[in-house]
């Protein structure tokens, strides 16, 4: 134990005293962290709260457009900002240039007379839309049909009032009828591997997916240290000391799965704390520590006997780095790390389990996104420890070929 | 202390060593000196267990490496020939890290560690970190590590290369006290025949995986010691005259006198053929510098480079 004990110490010191490694291990997964999560944030949000600003000039005199105006601002497809009442065009279109706005909505005098009457468009049309030219045929048609829904909602809402008396004799509940608002379609996203799927935030897909790139980089520190003591002759030195093979392997391994342990606290609690410090949305963490510490735990062993394989492997440090540092990014590519799983087309999504980083992403949105629970991440964690467990099985066998240790 | 029997090890079919014989006297200190390739380090890695042979027997303090190698490993220590430490940790953390490795804990920990440190000249600088030392401070910490389990057997592999003189004649006292106090066998492999000279009892030389000589020191230098006459264009007759004279060997356009009790009999019977046979000589040199003269005539003064 003593031993043990004295070559964690030693690793850990190896470790913190390198500042190239820490900064591999903990400030650039950081640093990708906050600027994928911020940079990405709008993109992520389309499919939960994305916002289009809109100018709103009421120029009605009755009472219907201000519930007009209370029920488009509850959507979260839209925000409204009202200007004065009597805000001539010209001053509409100044402050669309102005405010970077790109639709704004004119109420007319006529709305409330609209909305109550039967035919109003007799009338004119109660809305007009001064649109920025820019703005694509869809953006347009979003906004187009969630007026005409609010309006076509209050003028059967105005048209339930009217024949209140009809629908209480007939012992209708007036109320009722109002309250059918929700739409009723159901959405669905289609993904590879018929599991459940929610997409993630712009946080929940950079914590884990910069998490998961950032525990496989301990290739660079891990190799260094071990082909320098191969080169220096202390490994010679060691074997003859009588220093077993497990204690070696031993030492090695388990100060990296600390070093892992506290990545994954410290990109947490980026996601948690930083990432909406700096205007982000939070990271949500799920419910399963259980599940969470199986994963990473899981990750963390495959990253290690990975790294140790290359560092078999290598001959000098600029070969571990080539190789390490190439196949991390390929694994993050392929996996879903630099580009989300879900945007890509279906053979990259086929193509993307080839990469261990998935099987770990993948593990950690189970937790984070979709509240899975430790029996939710055993088919991952159980395919990075196979992994992972090949890759130890190899080290050892190149190193005994080696005679090294 | 050491005995060597038979031993042979090849690499990629290639004979590294070939049928050693090697004797070491408990307490002694062994040169081992031999050219690039000549299979030193080979040797030295069989004897600590970090390599396995292909044949032959090996004991060492009577235990058979094969069968107690653990035991055996236990009472010697190596120093390699490279720095075979960790640059980013000090040397008191390296002394903590490699005593902890010999099974070193506590208050024993502490005191080897102290005896290193000591031994290493090493207080001013014990909790800086080693990758700003010298030269010398690194070989002497390199040392101070393999003394951590006061072995019974220490094997010095070059451990003064790429020092200055303060810091190698330091390492040098140091391996001398270290044999003088403790009775400690070493065994030691170095380029610099001074070195060899200075510290060691017995010298065996190897090359191309062969011991070709080992005896005490004293005979060596005695052996090595002869008197060369360099003459021009000896003749038949004159080298006739002078090869059956015990003592006496010619070779090409050189004459070497053993420095025996015959000595000065030899030199006046060279010198009475010359002056009859009008032989011109061109020098005489009395023994300097002869160790390594006589190192290059054993192994051939030809270029080794590894293979």
């Amino acid at each position: 134990m003593t031993k043990l004990f004295y070559t964690l110490k030693k690793e850990f010191l190896l470790i913190t005293r390198d500042i190239h490694a820490v900064t591999v291990l903990f400030v650039m997964p950081a640093v990708f962290i906050m600027i994928m999560s911020l940079a990405m944030r709008d993109i992520f949000d389309l499919h939960h709260t994305f916002s289009i600003d809109v100018l709103a000039v009421n120029r009605d005199t009755g009472k219907m457009s201000g519930a007009f105006l209370k029920a488009m601002e509850e959507l979260p497809a839209f925000t409204v900002h009202l200007l004065e009442k009597d805000a001539a065009v010209e001053k509409v279109n100044e402050q669309m240039l102005s405010r970077d706005v790109k639709f704004a909505l004119i109420i007319k005098d006529n709305f409330s007379a609209f909305v109550d009457k039967e035919k109003g468009d007799k009338e004119g049309k109660p809305l007009e839309l001064l649109v920025d030219p820019s703005v694509n045929v869809q953006s347009q048609m979003v906004l187009r049909s969630a007026l005409d829904g609010k309006l076509a909602k209050l003028r059967g809402d105005a048209f339930i009032d009217r024949i209140g008396g009809f629908l209480d004799s007939a012992g209708i509940d007036k109320e009722k009828l109002k309250a059918a608002e929700e739409s009723q379609v159901e959405v669905h996203y289609i993904y590879k591997g018929g599991r459940s799927f929610k997409i993630p935030s712009a946080v929940q897909q950079s914590v884990p997916a910069w998490l998961v790139f950032s525990m496989f980089f301990i290739v660079i520190p891990l190799s260094n240290t071990f082909i320098s003591e191969r080169g220096q002759g202390t490994l010679m030195r060691l074997k003859s000391m009588n220093v077993s093979r497990f204690v070696l392997i031993t030492g090695k391994m388990v100060p990296y799965l600390f070093i892992n342990a506290i990545q994954v606290i410290v990109m947490i609690a980026i996601g948690v704390l930083v990432v909406p410090f700096l205007g982000g949305t939070a990271l949500t963490l799920g419910d399963s520590l259980g599940g969470l510490v199986l994963i990473a735990a899981s990750v963390s062993f495959c990253a290690i006997s990975l790294a140790l394989l290359i560092a078999s492997v290598a001959r000098t440090t600029e070969q571990a780095t080539t190789m390490g540092g190439g196949l991390n990014i390929i694994f993050g590519a392929l996996g879903g790390i630099m580009v989300p799983k879900f945007v890509m087309p279906g053979f990259m999504q086929d193509l993307a389990i080839l990469s261990p980083m998935s099987w770990g992403l993948e593990g950690f949105l189970d937790i984070f996104l979709r509240n899975g629970s430790a029996s939710d991440v055993l088919p991952e964690s159980l395919s990075l420890c196979i992994f992972g467990g090949v890759m130890l099985m190899l080290t050892m066998i190149l190193l005994r070929r080696q005679k090294e240790i | 202390m050491i005995e060597i029997r038979n031993l042979c090890k090849s690499y990629h079919r290639k004979t590294v060593l070939d049928d050693i014989h090697l004797s070491v006297r408990r307490g002694s200190i062994m040169g081992l000196l031999g050219p690039n390739g000549a299979g030193k380090t080979t040797l030295i890695s069989i004897l600590t267990g970090v390599i396995g042979k292909d044949s032959g027997k090996i004991t060492i303090g009577g235990l058979d490496l094969d069968r107690e190698p653990g035991r055996i490993q236990s009472m010697c220590s190596y120093v390699p020939q490279t720095l075979a430490f960790y640059a980013r940790l000090s040397a008191c953390e390296n002394l903590e890290y490699f005593g902890s490795l010999w099974g070193l804990k506590g208050k024993k920990l502490k005191e080897r560690m102290e005896f290193c440190i000591d031994a290493g000249s090493m207080q001013a600088f014990i909790d800086k970190r080693v990758e700003t030392f010298s030269g010398g401070m690194k070989r002497r910490l390199n040392l101070a590590i393999g003394l951590l389990n006061e072995p019974e057997i220490l094997y010095l592999d070059e451990p003064t290369v790429g020092v200055d003189a303060q810091s190698r004649n330091y390492i040098l006292e140091t391996i001398r006290k270290i044999n003088r106090e403790r009775k400690t066998t070493i065994i030691y492999t170095s380029h610099y025949m001074d070195e060899i000279e200075q510290v060691s009892d017995e010298i065996a030389v190897i090359d191309e995986g062969r011991i070709i000589l080992h005896d005490g020191k004293q005979a060596i230098l005695t052996r090595a010691d002869a008197v060369l006459i360099s003459a021009g264009q000896m003749g038949e007759d004159a080298v006739k005259a002078l090869q059956p004279r015990e003592g006496i060997r010619i070779e090409k356009e050189r004459i070497h006198i053993k420095r025996d009790e015959h000595l000065s009999e030899n030199m006046a019977a060279v010198f009475a053929v010359f002056h009859d046979r009008g032989v011109r000589v061109d020098d005489v040199v009395f023994g300097q510098r002869t160790l390594e003269e006589f190192f290059l005539k054993l192994t051939n003064d030809r270029l080794r480079d590894e293979n």
